[in-house]
């Protein structure tokens, strides 16, 4: 009986959509930009999320990253404390090894921008880092062509380097990279292996435009001093042993390196990626509730569009209505008619909503090199919101349908 | 029987909450608590707002849907543990409003 019921209203409200085009068309309109609106930002929040934490995985969950500068947010920032910090240096390196027993490994970095040849091939701005030999053990990168660094290569600064996927690409094209020569920033240097393609990074960190040579030669290219080089100490703790345990003891072994007295603040940063993640949260949190707002209010409006069209469309069909109720059409028959066309109307523009939020993440994916989806959930999303906001705006003229009187209902033009 | 003002004062501030209140549908806060939640939420808005309208035509079923929103919203927060002072002040005055509503349900239509 339900069934029949919703049949019968489902097909009323087709014919009265289709025999209005061109009303249908401008009240769904409303409902098509706010959903368009709410779930194109939801999704690139989604993809921008996914996207960071992502890479905020990469860096290590139990990996310490001994700084210059601490990775904390907000406005009482005291740079003014951590701009006379000494940067990490690569000898501090062997003394932190010698006093910590909570770490697994060690390894050093620095980086700077050189252009980098090839015959008359050249990148410019390329990231040439300088690495110690257990940096391997930190971050985790797959090769897709020839090898790692042997200790003695690192140990004794060989001219050797490890490439990045488009680095690859851009200077060698078609040939095999392996045992070629480069120039990074002047000095000659083989090739001894090509990263695996990692894609772009929000956080900078993909290995794509970089090209890692050992530190030791490195340091002929870059100011091991400077500051400009992001000079960064990491430590990764044993298994079993929690971050905290280990920044204790790195605490104690820094201080002790760097001879700081008993009352003396840190002269160093202590950074996890926890506190990336913090204060990634309050950014996403901030741009989902702008969108929300956004978003929210548009459809609400879409709402009140539907409200009125439906309010006319009762006001037009009134001694059909009379005529229906007459022949025996029950009030809830009318309700439900009027509340389906209602619901109808709000789902066809959610779904070219949902349509244009596809065509535009689908665009988005050739202008940036970053994983835009729709996903199920905003789909579900936006296909709830379209049938509540039918609900709640088709509501009213629907049930005033439905307590219509039928002998005055008929008289009426 | 005609509708008594207090029951208008209480249709009009359930529209202006519902008004409020469904955007937050869309709230991240509401999205963070699970993939279901804003569909739930939105539901419990919607069936507050349908409970308004009855209570406007002066109807029974405006009163029991008014009461079954009422319990299914605290049912919803104290499953997800939203408490804010504004539930606590929401809960009251909806309190208050069932009481006053139960006083004129004998009086109300009991057809839809």
């Amino acid at each position: 009986m339900l069934f029949i019921l919703l049949k019968e209203s489902v097909l009323f409200a087709w014919q009265s959509l289709t025999s209005n085009k061109l009303r249908s068309f401008l009240s769904l309109l409303g409902i098509t930009i706010g959903i368009f609106a709410i779930i194109l930002v939801f999704t690139i929040v989604d993809s921008l999320e996914n996207n960071i934490r992502g890479s905020i995985q990469t860096l290590g969950n139990n990996v310490v990253y001994i700084q210059k500068w601490p990775w904390t947010f907000g406005p009482d920032y005291p740079w003014w404390k951590y701009m006379n910090r000494p940067t990490p240096q690569y000898y501090e390196l062997d003394d932190l090894q010698r006093k910590c027993k909570s770490t697994e490994a060690f390894a050093y970095r620095m980086g700077a921008r050189k252009t980098i040849k090839y015959k008359s091939n050249s990148i410019q701005n390329a990231v040439v880092a300088g690495i110690s030999h257990d940096f391997y053990k930190i971050k985790n990168f797959d090769l897709t062509a020839g090898r790692y660094f042997t200790q003695s290569e690192t140990d004794a600064g060989y001219r050797v380097a490890l490439i990045g996927a488009n680095i690859a690409q851009g200077l060698f094209l078609n040939e095999d990279p392996i045992g070629k020569e480069i120039k990074i920033a002047g000095q000659k240097a083989s090739v001894i292996g090509v990263l695996k393609k990692e894609g772009e990074s929000l956080l900078g960190n993909s290995f794509d435009y970089q090209v890692i040579t050992p530190f030791n030669f490195a340091r002929i290219m870059m100011d091991t001093r400077s500051e400009n080089a992001d000079p960064i100490i990491y430590a990764k703790a044993r298994p079993n042993v929690t971050n905290a345990e280990m920044m204790d003891e790195l605490t104690g072994a820094l201080r002790s390196i760097r001879k700081l007295k008993p009352a003396a603040e840190p002269d160093f940063a202590l950074n996890e990626t926890s506190l990336l993640s913090k204060g990634f949260d309050q950014l996403f949190d901030i741009i989902g509730t702008a969108g929300w707002i956004i978003g929210g209010f548009s459809i609400l409006v879409g709402g009140f569009g539907i409200a009125n069209i439906m309010f006319v469309s009762v006001r037009e069909r009134t001694n059909l209505i009379g005529i229906q109720k007459s022949l025996g059409a029950k009030n809830l028959f009318i309700l439900v008619q009027f509340l389906s066309e209602s619901v109808m109307l709000s789902c066809v523009g959610g779904f070219f909503g949902l349509l244009l939020t596809y065509i535009i993440t689908m665009l988005g994916k050739g202008a940036v090199d970053m994983e835009i989806t729709l996903t199920g959930t905003n789909v579900v999303l936006g296909f709830t919101i379209s049938i509540l906001i039918g609900i709640i705006s088709g509501f009213i003229p629907a049930y005033s349908a439905s307590q219509l009187d039928p002998v005055e209902a008929i008289r009426s033009n | 029987m005609k509708r008594p003002k207090i029951i208008s004062f209480i249709c009009i501030l359930g529209y202006i909450t519902v008004l409020i209140s469904f955007p937050q549908v869309f709230s991240p806060s509401i999205k963070k608590l699970g993939i279901f939640m804003p569909a739930i939420y939105g539901i419990l808005a919607a069936a507050n707002f349908i409970a308004c309208v009855g209570l406007w035509y002066f109807k029974q079923w405006g009163v029991q849907l008014y009461i079954l929103s009422f319990f299914s919203k605290t049912l919803f927060v104290v499953l997800t543990q939203q408490y804010t002072y504004s539930f606590y002040f929401g809960e009251f005055i909806s309190f208050i409003f069932i009481v006053i509503l139960l006083r004129f349900y004998p009086k109300m239509s009991q057809n839809l």
